[in-house]
């Protein structure tokens, strides 16, 4: 099996290479993940750098660059991808080595929405009560992992990843704006206004297209923009 | 709720703006589909019913609106050095403004 992998180590290399190399057939079994081959060829080459933890798709801390699509390499089959496997970081990031990348904008965009429940009355005695319905509300937001894939494949978090929020950071947004117990919403959409942080979003849907949990930050998009107009009415 | 920058306004501007243009040309082709005028006089009376004039008027100033918005995220998208962008949107926007001037210009003719 061939790959072509991105290498790059700042402190030696003058500028990034592809490097060709190749595991034996039989080291392939079935059912194996892209993950247990990059474990497989850092075993033949420890200089190989990228960054992995549980191996089975909720950490979001293995997502690269696959054949030109962004992914989780521990939920990608071998099997499903042409050879050679092109494998590169994600883009758009500066790279640190290899395949791990410095994600330290992405984080920004994300604390800068205020990823917590704001509440102004007194805190309850009890714990915050929510309704089934309300907690419905939730579904298809919560789960995001921020594993990065999305805001990475979004060309307008490429031209602007200092201002624009991104589709991570706005759908975890929308996740606090939709919740029930959450009392900031006027705040959270002033936050957003402004030609940058929420509407450099131009429905590319690539985010949509990557997402490794299959959600939808494109949609979460479209309803903080209605709840905005239902604010200014 | 205070809208200070362009941001929410721009968007909704390009939203109302696309509709009313959507709804604008499909009426006008489907009045020279089905009845369609047969001299220049003929349609230079049809457009300047009075109905008509207004509604082209607002087309027009939609268009011009909606095409500023289009450039102007472009611009905000792609050109970062302050400089260069302001002298891209400044001549977008005078070409803007002098494609208005003349569009007033060729409407109100007509009324005179």
């Amino acid at each position: 099996m061939r790959f072509s992998i991105y290498r790059y180590n700042p402190e030696t290399d003058a500028a990034p290479r592809m490097e060709e190399c190749e595991l034996p057939d039989s080291d392939i079994a079935p059912g194996m993940m892209l993950l247990d081959a990059l474990r497989l060829l850092k075993a033949r080459d420890e200089t190989l750098t990228f960054r992995h933890s549980c191996g089975e798709g909720v950490c979001g801390s293995d997502a690269i660059n696959i054949n030109g699509r962004n992914g989780l390499s521990c939920i990608t089959p071998l099997s499903d991808l042409k050879q050679p496997i092109e494998i590169r970081p994600l883009p758009g990031m500066p790279v640190i080595r290899d395949l791990v990348v410095d994600l330290g904008q992405f984080y920004h965009q994300y604390r800068a929405i205020k990823p917590y429940l704001i509440v102004h009355d007194p805190e309850p005695e009890t714990e915050y009560l929510q309704a089934p319905e309300e907690r419905d509300q939730l579904d298809g937001l919560y789960e995001c992992i921020l594993c990065g894939c999305c805001s990475t494949a979004c060309p307008s978090f490429w031209w602007n990843p200092d201002k624009f929020r991104g589709p991570a950071a706005l759908l975890q947004s929308y996740r606090f704006l939709a919740d029930s117990r959450d009392q900031a919403t006027a705040e959270r959409l002033e936050e957003l206004e402004g030609p940058y942080r929420l509407f450099r979003c131009h429905t590319v849907m690539n985010c949509v297209d990557v997402c490794p949990k299959g959600l939808n930050p494109t949609k979460a998009i479209g309803q903080i923009k209605k709840l905005m107009l239902k604010h200014m009415a | 709720m205070m809208w200070r920058a362009s941001g929410f306004r721009a968007w909704l501007l390009q939203r109302v703006s696309a509709v009313y243009m959507a709804v604008y040309i499909l009426l006008f082709m489907l009045h020279l589909a089905f009845d369609a005028p047969d001299s220049y006089q003929e349609w230079r009376a049809w457009m300047m019913l009075p109905f008509i004039a207004v509604a082209s008027f607002v087309f027009f100033a939609m268009l011009l609106t909606h095409a500023w918005i289009g450039l102007r995220d472009v611009i905000i998208d792609y050109v970062h050095p302050v400089g260069i962008r302001f002298v891209l949107l400044a001549l977008v926007a005078g070409g803007l403004l002098m494609l208005g001037v003349w569009v007033l210009r060729i409407l109100l003719m007509g009324v005179s």
